[in-house]
């Protein structure tokens, strides 16, 4: 059976699979990108809770994504938990390391001005400084969602779901002759995916950032 | 009083609630004033590289980390299967095949990406750079896993194919990475050279490469601690090193031996990770230090 073959038969689970990967990395993404505003929000102004959620998301970050499953199996079990759980701490990194970069490069006077015109605190902070610091927030959400693809594939192994499934279904029937088109299928399908989501970031970019910044 | 804040930092002093500001000068206490309001024009007596809390604090956690899971496993139960899966110093060789599979592929990450970011910033090949950033960035979108098994399907169950994987997969950040560090050297810096009569390869050889230091310093960094990631999918292609137990456990449904593996990883990483932060700091040419 050749590649297009291979395609044309099991369309249906592919696009299942591709589905609930893009589905998972999404939601995860979400979630990453709320809890990381949030860090960013509660740790920018202080020189040392700053560093101490970057270094604690770094490290995260410099885990091996199996080994980190390795360690949810056991406290959460197989399937869709340890995948949610590994997503969204992966996904948080660079989120909280822009958003801390984007507040705290927010020019003072301007924040200062927000002040002299009687806003508070809380209106400050959404009207004036998240807004300017939104450009870099969205690229560490798509540097994010490029990780985070990868590392799905890797959490199928611990049954979690998507396209991962296809390339472990591939390793395992290796010398087949449907382990290439399953592990090019799964394979091609979350670049497929991963660029889908890039463009899409490039339009939420054209939508969402204020006018007055865009390059 | 609170430490003085280190002169040489690029963000804005962070203001803490109930701080007033005065002209721009946070105004707390006389003694911390002064200490943060002028920008310090260079570093009187350079701090210390690295400080003691770098040094020991990660060893420390490591070391702990490390002595309870040596205890426990020690008293944990293992039936037959653990046992066997666990035999001959079957830990040591897997740790070994990784460490070996991550120093064998971050040299080769090395030796092709950072001499082909050097040809891609020449004048002659540069319309090239684009391209190669292009290539890169789908690179990036490309799965490990998936990279790794068409190699495994292509070449074969065994340690080369996982190796070609971790290489190919770790050359393209790298790569990125000198790029964007040497097109990022001051041009009047470069031009100041070639004035002074220097030829291309001198330019190349006395001034960009030390400026680049630090960024070809961070790409080895980068290199080491992705190959450690993924050192640990060679397992899939019958590559051997901790993914192998990290596996065996899943497949076989032990948790002590999953437990064990994921530890053993985590360890490996996070130690890689400190080494290489560790030589970023003192490698670094002194004279690239001063930053205000």
């Amino acid at each position: 059976m050749n590649f297009w073959d291979y395609l044309g038969n099991r369309h249906q689970q592919l696009l299942t699979d591709a589905f609930q990967h893009a589905s998972a990395v999404f939601q995860c993404m979400v979630v990453a990108t709320l809890i990381g505003v949030v860090i960013g929000v509660v740790t920018y102004r202080s020189e040392w809770a700053g560093s101490l959620a970057t270094t604690a998301t770094s490290t995260i970050l410099t885990v091996p994504s199996l080994a980190m499953i390795g360690l949810l199996i056991p406290i959460v079990g197989l399937g869709v938990a340890p995948t949610v759980i590994a997503l969204t701490l992966y996904g948080l990194l660079p989120i909280v390391r822009n958003a801390i970069v984007g507040l705290r490069g927010v020019d003072p006077a301007l924040v200062d001005a927000a002040k002299g015109i009687g806003m508070s605190r809380t209106a400050r902070l959404l009207r004036v400084e998240l807004p300017l610091a939104w450009p870099p927030i969205l690229t560490g959400i798509r540097v994010s969602t490029q990780m985070l693809m990868g590392i799905a594939a890797i959490a199928a192994y611990a049954s979690g779901p998507g396209l991962g499934n296809e390339i472990f279904r591939g390793i395992g029937s290796l010398g087949s002759k449907n382990a290439l088109n399953q592990v090019l299928a799964g394979t091609l399908g979350i670049i497929i995916l991963a660029l889908l989501f890039d463009a899409a970031y490039v339009l939420i970019g054209r939508l969402t950032i204020p006018r007055g910044i865009r390059a | 009083m609170n430490t003085p804040r280190k002169p040489s930092h690029p963000t804005p002093p962070a203001r803490p609630e109930g701080e007033h500001e005065v002209k721009g000068v946070p105004f707390r206490d006389a003694g911390e004033a002064e200490q943060e309001a002028p920008p310090t024009p260079a570093v009187a007596s350079a701090p210390p590289r690295v400080t003691w809390q770098k040094l020991t604090i990660l060893p420390a956690v490591l070391a702990i980390g490390l002595l309870i899971t040596w205890l426990w496993f020690r008293n944990a139960e293992l039936d037959s299967i653990a046992e066997n899966a666990l035999a001959g110093g079957i830990v040591w060789l897997r740790l070994r095949q990784h460490i070996e599979l991550t120093v064998i592929s971050t040299f080769f990450v090395l030796i092709i990406a950072i001499p082909l970011g050097i040809l891609l910033t020449r004048k002659k090949l540069r319309g090239a750079a684009p391209v190669a950033m292009a290539f890169a960035n789908i690179g990036q979108a490309t799965p490990a896993i998936g990279l790794l098994a068409l190699l495994v399907i292509w070449m074969g169950i065994g340690m080369r194919a996982a190796l070609f994987g971790i290489v190919i997969y770790a050359v393209l950040p790298v790569l990125s990475n000198t790029i964007a560090g040497l097109k990022a050297n001051d041009p009047t810096l470069l031009e100041a050279a070639r004035g002074i009569g220097m030829s291309p390869l001198g330019v190349l050889g006395k001034v960009e490469l030390p400026l680049a230091v630090p960024l070809i310093l961070a790409g080895v960094r980068t290199a080491l601690v992705l190959n450690v990631g993924t050192a640990t999918l060679a397992t899939f292609g019958g590559g051997g090193g901790l993914g192998d137990l990290i596996t065996t456990g899943i497949t076989n449904q032990r948790m002590s031996i999953l437990i064990l593996g994921s530890i053993l990883t985590v360890a490996l990483a996070l130690l890689v990770d400190w080494l290489a932060s560790l030589a970023e700091l003192l490698l670094r040419p002194r004279g690239l230090e001063v930053r205000s």
